[in-house]
C-alpha cells in the first residue's frame, strides 16, 4: 500500500508553518500521510497524518541533506517507497530533496504551486512566474517534491485520530558535512517591519546612481526604503532592508513597490500588507496579479512626477 | 584548487511579453534577449577569487545548443582558465537528466575537480536541483545556498548557508564537494565587450551530449505550458502620467500614510 511521506522543516525548534504546505499537499494525494520530524520540544498538531515518525537526532542533524539518505532508507525498510516524497521548498528541505532525488534515482519536480487531482500534474512555475509548466513524473513513482510555502496550506485536513508514534533510533550521521553554529544577522538601526508606509525598490531602478532619489522621494512622502534581493545583493541598500523570504516578513498599511517583479520569495515577504501598489513597465508582471492597485509605466517618471505634485 | 563552474545561457525573460504555442507545447523565446544565469556569476565570480588568492584553475562548463558558447566567453574573460561546452539542442528540462549527463561527462573525460560549483537556480526553471542531485550521484558532500566561503583548507571548507529570515548557519564541508553558489555572495566583476572578445580567443572544446545520456533519462515531462493562474489581480489606474500619480497620492492620502 503506498503512502505520502512528508519530510519536515523544524528549525531553531520550531515546527514552520510552511509544513502545512506539505501536509496541506499530502491531503489532495488522497494516500496515508507520514510525517518525518526530528524530536523535540516543539509543538505541532498531531491530528494532521496517519504516522509521525520521531527521529532520535539534533534538528541539525536531521536537516543535513547527507544525514536524510538513512533516514529515509530506515522508513523504506519498515514501509516500503513512498508514491510521494514531500519537502518545503526552503533552504534546507529544496536542498535535502534534491539530494534525496539523486541518492535513490527518484523524479523530482520543485516549488510545486497546484496539483490537479483528476489530470496527476503538478504545477511549476518558470521563467519568474510568467509561464507554468504542467509536470509529471514518468512511472509510479516514488517522486520527489518541493512545495511552494503558502500554496497548500487550506487543503490541510485535520483527522478524528491522534497520529500513530513511530521512532528512529539511531542516525547513521555522515562525516562530510557538519553543523557548526547558527549565524544571526547583524543588528540595525531600521527596523522595516516596523513601518507604516514602504517604498519599496527592485532590480527595475536600474542603477546605484538612481538610489539616492528614491530615498528622497521615500523622505517626501514619509515612507521607509526597502528593496527586494537583487537590490540588496548588489549592495545598493544594506541587508536589514530587504523583502522577502530569505529578508524580512513586512506588513504595512501601504506597500508601494517599484520595479519588483513579483517573484514568489518576494511576495512571501510582503502579501499581507494592508494595501500592496505595484509600479512596473511590464504590464504582465506577476505583482500586479497580487497587487490591490497597479500603475503599468516607467518608474522614473512616476518618481519625478510624484516629487513635483508632492511639492507644489 | 581546480574549480569546475556550470553556467547555463538562460532567457531573460522579466520584460518580455511570453507566449505559449501549439496548444501549449512550446513556450516563444524566439523575440526574447538570452543572458548569462545570475547565480551562475556569482558563482564563477567566488570560483575565481579562490584562485586568484590560492592558485589553481576555474573550469566554466555548460550544457546547452551552440549559442552557450556565450557564457562560457563571458566566464574566460572573468578569469576562468577553460570552457567546455556539452552541446545539445534539445531543452533538458529534467534536472536529474542534466546532472546524469554531468556525471557521465566528468568520469568519461576525467575531468578533474576539488570542488564543483554550481548556483543556486536556473532563472528559466527555478529547479534549484541540478547542484544537489549531482553530489548525490558523485557520492560527495553537498551544501546549497552558500552565501560565504569563510576558510579553504587542505580537505575541508568552512562555508556559510543561508537558512530563511536572515539566519545563517556556518558548516564544515569536506573536499571535494558540491557547492551551489547564492547571489550577493560578491560583487561580479565587470566585464566589457573588450574583455569577452579577448576570451574569444581561447579555444573553447566542445562535446556531443549524446556521447553522456546513457543512464541520464528524463525521469519527469511537461504536459503542458500554461499561463499563471489568475489571482485577485490589481485595480489598474489608468489615464496620463499626471492622474496616475494624483490618483496614487490620492490612495496614500485615503490609507493614512500621507498628508
Ligand atoms: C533561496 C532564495 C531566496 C530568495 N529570497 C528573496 C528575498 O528574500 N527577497 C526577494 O526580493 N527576492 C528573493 N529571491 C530572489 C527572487 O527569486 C527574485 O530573483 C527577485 O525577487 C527579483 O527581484 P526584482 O523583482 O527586483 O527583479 P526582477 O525580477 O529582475 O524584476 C525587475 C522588474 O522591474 C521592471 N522594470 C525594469 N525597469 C523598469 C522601469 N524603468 N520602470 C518600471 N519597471 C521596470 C521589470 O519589468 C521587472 O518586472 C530569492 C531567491 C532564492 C533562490
Ligand atoms: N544547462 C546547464 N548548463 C550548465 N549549468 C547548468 C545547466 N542547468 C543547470 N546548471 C547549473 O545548475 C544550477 C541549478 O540549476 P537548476 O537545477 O536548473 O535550477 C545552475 O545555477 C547552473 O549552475
Amino acid at each position: 500500500m503506498s503512502y505520502t511521506l512528508i519530510v519536515a522543516d523544524v528549525r531553531q525548534g520550531v515546527f514552520g508553518e510552511a509544513n502545512l504546505d506539505s501536509l496541506g499537499i499530502a491531503s489532495l494525494l488522497g494516500k496515508e500521510v507520514y510525517l518525518v520530524v526530528p524530536e523535540g520540544a516543539y509543538e505541532m498538531n498531531e491530528k494532521m497524518a496517519d504516522a509521525v515518525v520521531k527521529v532520535k537526532a539534533a534538528e541539525e542533524v536531521f536537516l543535513n541533506p547527507l544525514n536524510m539518505g538513512n533516514i529515509l532508507e530506515q522508513v523504506f525498510g519498515a514501509h516500503g517507497k513512498p508514491g510521494h516524497l514531500v519537502f518545503c521548498h526552503s533552504s534546507s528541505g529544496a536542498e535535502s530533496a534534491a539530494y534525496a532525488a539523486g541518492l535513490f534515482g527518484f523524479p523530482v519536480i520543485t516549488d510545486v504551486s497546484g496539483y490537479d487531482r483528476e489530470r496527476g500534474v503538478f504545477l511549476k512555475s518558470y521563467y519568474s512566474d510568467k509561464i507554468f509548466g504542467e509536470f509529471k513524473a514518468a512511472g509510479d513513482g516514488p517522486c520527489v517534491i518541493t512545495v511552494r510555502s503558502g500554496s497548500f496550506r487550506e487543503s490541510v485536513l485535520e483527522k478524528s485520530f491522534t497520529a500513530r508514534v513511530e521512532a528512529i533510533e539511531n542516525v547513521e550521521i555522515a562525516a562530510g558535512r557538519t553543523f557548526i553554529e547558527y549565524v544571526e544577522e547583524e543588528k540595525s538601526d531600521i527596523d522595516i517591519t516596523k513601518a507604516e508606509f514602504l517604498l519599496s525598490v527592485g532590480r527595475g531602478v536600474g542603477n546605484q546612481d538612481e538610489i539616492p532619489s528614491y530615498e528622497e522621494l521615500a523622505g517626501t512622502l514619509k515612507a521607509v526604503l526597502s528593496g527586494s534581493r537583487p537590490v540588496i545583493d548588489k549592495l545598493w541598500l544594506p541587508k536589514a532592508r530587504q523583502v522577502g523570504t530569505s529578508g524580512k516578513t513586512v506588513k504595512p498599511k501601504v506597500y508601494l513597490a517599484m520595479g519588483i517583479s513579483g517573484a514568489f520569495q518576494h511576495i512571501a515577504g510582503m502579501k499581507d500588507s494592508d494595501c500592496i501598489i505595484a509600479v512596473n513597465k511590464d504590464a504582465e508582471a506577476p505583482i500586479f496579479q497580487y497587487a490591490h492597485y497597479g500603475i503599468v509605466a516607467d518608474i522614473h517618471k512616476v518618481r519625478d512626477k510624484l516629487k513635483e505634485i508632492a511639492k507644489a | 584548487m581546480n574549480i569546475l563552474v556550470f553556467t547555463k545561457r538562460v532567457a531573460a525573460t522579466q520584460e518580455e511579453e511570453l507566449r505559449i504555442l501549439d496548444e501549449g507545447k512550446t513556450v516563444d523565446l524566439s523575440k526574447v534577449p538570452f543572458k548569462v544565469n545570475d547565480w551562475d556569476n556569482y558563482a564563477i565570480e567566488e570560483a575565481v577569487r579562490i584562485v586568484e588568492k590560492s592558485g589553481g584553475a576555474v573550469t566554466a562548463v555548460s550544457i546547452g545548443d551552440a549559442e552557450s558558447d556565450e557564457v562560457l566567453r563571458r566566464a574566460i574573460a572573468m578569469g576562468a582558465k577553460d570552457g567546455l561546452l556539452i552541446e545539445t539542442g534539445d531543452a533538458l528540462h529534467d534536472p536529474a537528466a542534466r546532472s546524469g549527463m554531468i556525471r557521465n561527462f566528468i568520469q568519461k573525460e576525467n575531468v578533474p575537480f576539488d570542488v564543483i560549483f554550481t548556483g543556486v537556480q536556473s532563472e528559466d526553471d527555478q529547479f534549484g536541483c541540478v547542484g544537489g542531485i549531482l553530489a548525490a550521484i558523485l557520492k560527495l558532500p553537498y551544501s546549497s545556498m552558500v552565501v560565504g566561503i569563510d576558510s579553504v583548507e587542505a580537505g575541508h571548507m568552512v562555508v556559510r548557508r543561508e537558512l530563511e529570515g536572515g539566519l545563517q548557519e556556518r558548516v564544515k564541508i569536506s573536499t571535494p564537494c558540491v557547492l551551489s553558489i547564492q547571489s550577493g555572495i560578491n560583487e561580479p566583476r565587470y566585464v566589457s565587450i573588450m574583455g569577452i572578445r579577448k576570451a574569444s580567443k581561447v579555444e573553447r572544446k566542445v562535446f556531443k551530449a549524446g556521447g553522456y545520456s546513457e543512464g541520464a533519462d528524463a525521469k519527469i515531462e511537461v504536459v503542458k505550458w500554461t499561463y499563471p493562474p489568475k489571482k485577485g489581480g490589481a485595480m489598474m489606474l489608468s489615464g496620463e502620467l499626471d492622474d496616475m500619480c494624483g490618483q496614487l497620492l490620492g490612495i496614500l492620502k485615503e490609507k493614512g500614510v500621507y498628508q
